[in-house]
């Protein structure tokens, strides 16, 4: 009993999470203390050259911008298509919802690169859509997706919808279909059952799945590797393009922006949360 | 109870002690055990079609080689930071290690002189071609320090172009240029640094300008040069392929052989290999053929040498020796349209008839170390920005 039998809890408790601990540190910690450092290295010592020319040249910057334009558009219609089509699957009850519902998760189980050349052997100048115009009507459409954003957003969206559905209505399932109908039952509307009830309750996984998306895309290689410019380009790309032309020191300090751009995204997640809970003590 | 923790808890050490032993074991370059005089590792690089062909190459010759050598493959794809493979060995090379498993490198062009400038002249056992009977039938000798180095076959960039929109392609570069400007948006190159087609492109309009010294030179008082090529491209860069209303330059060498496939555009430059092997499979259009200009594109023979740190010389000659045999160079021109490096009358009359199009007599060879990235970088900067 007392102190003995507490000291020996504690190490129990430390001795399991230690080499969990000690792995997290090698493989996770090490690599990001080592970019971070390798970021800071210059032809000369160190220093913030790399930052500096990450922020002032106008391709770098216009890389970035382009980069977070892509990001912000896939992650407002992923979330706001998403959230759509979660209502619709949770509240409709039509043979079209219940096969939807089955069919909706497929494109997260086609391999990305597949998918990718799925969607370019579609929408490509010389793809089916043109083909088809081609025969059909004799117009030699070219739908000039490719190359550009469009095609990479189209792309992201085919993805990422899917994802933002599955997180949305697991939150819209997590209401119960009792508290939608004692609501109308005191007479409240369609739209101020949506505001007032629906929507606070949901937001969190609405907020959950803007900021998984916003992670995953803003490092995104394959797609626009693939489907876009030359320039500009987006930042996964570059870090490619430039770690083939050995410049580790700027690609280091392309990677730490890129971890602070998914680490204000994170910031942003969890003040939302936070003012969540501040609304739920009130209530 | 206590007696059944302690054995729970002891179970549990030894089952995270086996899994990390097991995790640094696995190492490659850690000595091996017995049984292992047998084996003989391949290091090589490249895209896909030339992983296929050695795959094919390995099985082959361990079902039939003699003294029973197993050969291992293990490959790079290319624009995967390929530098990775050069600095491991300069590493294994400089910490002293013997015995290793880098028993064969295969190196394109003028990689040897690189190996050799990162790990010191005895990188390589220089070669004893006593060893090579089937040496007596190759035609072109290596490129690059043909002492050390043994080719297995040659690579070529061409012009590929759509014989049914181009019935007279052009013949030199002049002509070439005057084509592009005539036919905008016909014409595509895929990005430098993403593919050796649209790299030897770039190459060859900046050093078709120089002193031919400088196309195996790394000195850069070179680059002082550079800027008449650079003048071209960027002269030619409005006729360049557009989609959507912008130039495009597409990536990796497939990028641009899917435009041409697509009739997209007419013209593209192409790995002379790629073109043929996807013609036979019917991947691309037969009337996409090939042909040289003057001054030609870029291309080199590929070879194969053999470290010293290595553990199996022997097995690496045994390899080394079937892959110049006439089984070997009819697999590889049957497989990848591989230019052989043997006398062609050893070979398949039906497989020669494949690359019969291409006059190789020598291989226009480049070599420009550290300048190369650095002008893959340039035209990043430059040429790939331009709107």
């Amino acid at each position: 009993m007392g102190n003995g039998n507490r000291l020996r809890q504690w190490v129990m408790a430390y001795s399991f999470i230690t080499p969990a601990l000690i792995i997290t540190l090698g493989v996770v910690a090490y690599p990001i203390l080592n970019i971070v450092m390798e970021s800071f290295k210059t032809e000369d010592g160190y220093g913030f050259d790399h930052y500096v020319y990450l922020f002032t040249n106008p391709i770098a910057l216009d890389n970035l911008f382009y980069t977070l334009y892509i990001v912000i558009v896939t992650v407002v219609v992923a979330v706001l298509a998403g959230y759509g089509l979660a209502l619709f699957l949770r509240f409709s009850n039509s043979f079209a919802s219940k096969t939807i519902g089955l069919l909706y998760l497929i494109p997260r189980f086609i391999p990305g690169l597949v998918a990718v050349n799925a969607m370019i052997t579609v929408i490509r100048d010389s793809g089916l859509i043109n083909r088809v115009s081609l025969a059909l009507f004799g117009y030699d459409f070219k739908p000039g997706l490719m190359f550009n954003e469009y095609g990479i957003i189209m792309m992201n969206l085919w993805f990422n919808i899917p994802f933002a559905t599955m997180l949305i209505l697991a939150g819209l399932s997590n209401i119960p279909d009792s508290m939608i109908e004692s609501a109308r039952d005191v007479g409240a509307s369609r739209w101020v059952l949506f505001t007032k009830l629906i929507l606070p309750l949901t937001m969190k996984d609405s907020m959950i799945a803007a900021t998984f998306i916003f992670m995953t895309n803003v490092g995104s290689f394959t797609t626009p590797y693939l489907m876009g410019a030359t320039s500009p380009q987006m930042i996964g790309v570059s870090l490619f393009v430039q770690f083939n032309n050995l410049n580790y020191g700027y690609v280091a300090a392309l990677s730490v922006v890129m971890f602070l751009l998914c680490a204000v995204s994170a910031a942003v997640y969890i003040y939302t949360n936070m003012r969540d809970k501040a609304w739920e003590k009130q209530e | 109870m206590s007696i059944r923790k302690a054995f729970l808890l002891l179970v549990a050490g030894l089952l995270f002690a086996g899994t990390v032993l097991a995790a640094c074991g696995n190492r490659s370059g850690s000595g091996g055990e017995g049984g292992k005089k047998k084996t003989v590792t391949l290091w090589a690089q490249g895209s896909d079609n030339v992983r296929v062909m050695f795959e094919k190459q390995i099985e082959n010759f361990n079902k039939t080689n003699k003294e029973g050598y197993q050969v291992k493959l293990e490959f790079i794809v290319t624009g995967t930071g390929a530098q990775s493979l050069p600095d491991r060995i300069t590493a294994a090379k400089k910490a002293g290690q013997k015995n290793t498993d880098f028993d064969i490198i295969e190196m394109q062009g003028d990689e040897v002189l690189r190996y050799i400038e990162a790990a010191g002249e005895d990188l390589f056992i220089p070669i004893d071609r006593s060893k090579i009977p089937n040496y007596s039938k190759v035609k072109f000798p290596a490129t690059f320090r043909d002492d050390l180095v043994v080719p297995y076959r040659g690579t070529t960039v061409t012009l590929a172009y759509n014989s049914e929109t181009v019935p007279n392609p052009p013949k030199t570069t002049e002509e070439l240029y005057q084509w592009i400007k005539d036919h905008p948006g016909r014409f595509a190159y895929n990005t430098p640094g993403s593919g050796g087609a649209g790299g030897s492109f770039v190459l060859t309009s900046v050093y078709n300008f120089l002193p031919e010294e400088a196309m195996t030179s790394s000195d850069p008082k070179w680059k002082e040069q550079w800027t008449q090529g650079f003048d071209l491209m960027r002269e030619l860069h409005p006729y360049m392929y557009k989609s959507g209303g912008r130039v495009v330059y597409p990536n990796k060498n497939q990028g641009a052989i899917d435009l041409l496939a697509g009739k997209e555009v007419d013209m593209i430059p192409a790995w002379a290999d790629m073109i043929i092997s996807q013609v036979r499979q019917g991947a691309i259009p037969s009337s996409i053929k090939l042909t040289q200009i003057q001054p030609s594109f870029t291309g080199n023979t590929v070879v194969l040498g053999i470290p010293s740190i290595g553990s199996n010389p022997e097995g690496a000659y045994a390899f080394i020796n079937y892959m110049l045999s006439p089984e070997a160079q009819n697999l590889a021109l049957d497989e990848m349209a591989a230019i052989p490096v043997i006398d062609f009358a050893e070979l398949d009359p039906n497989l020669t008839s494949i690359i019969s199009d291409l006059k190789i007599d020598k291989f226009r060879v480049i070599s420009i170390g550290t300048l190369q990235p650095e002008l893959y970088s340039k035209w990043d900067e430059e040429i790939g920005t331009l709107k």
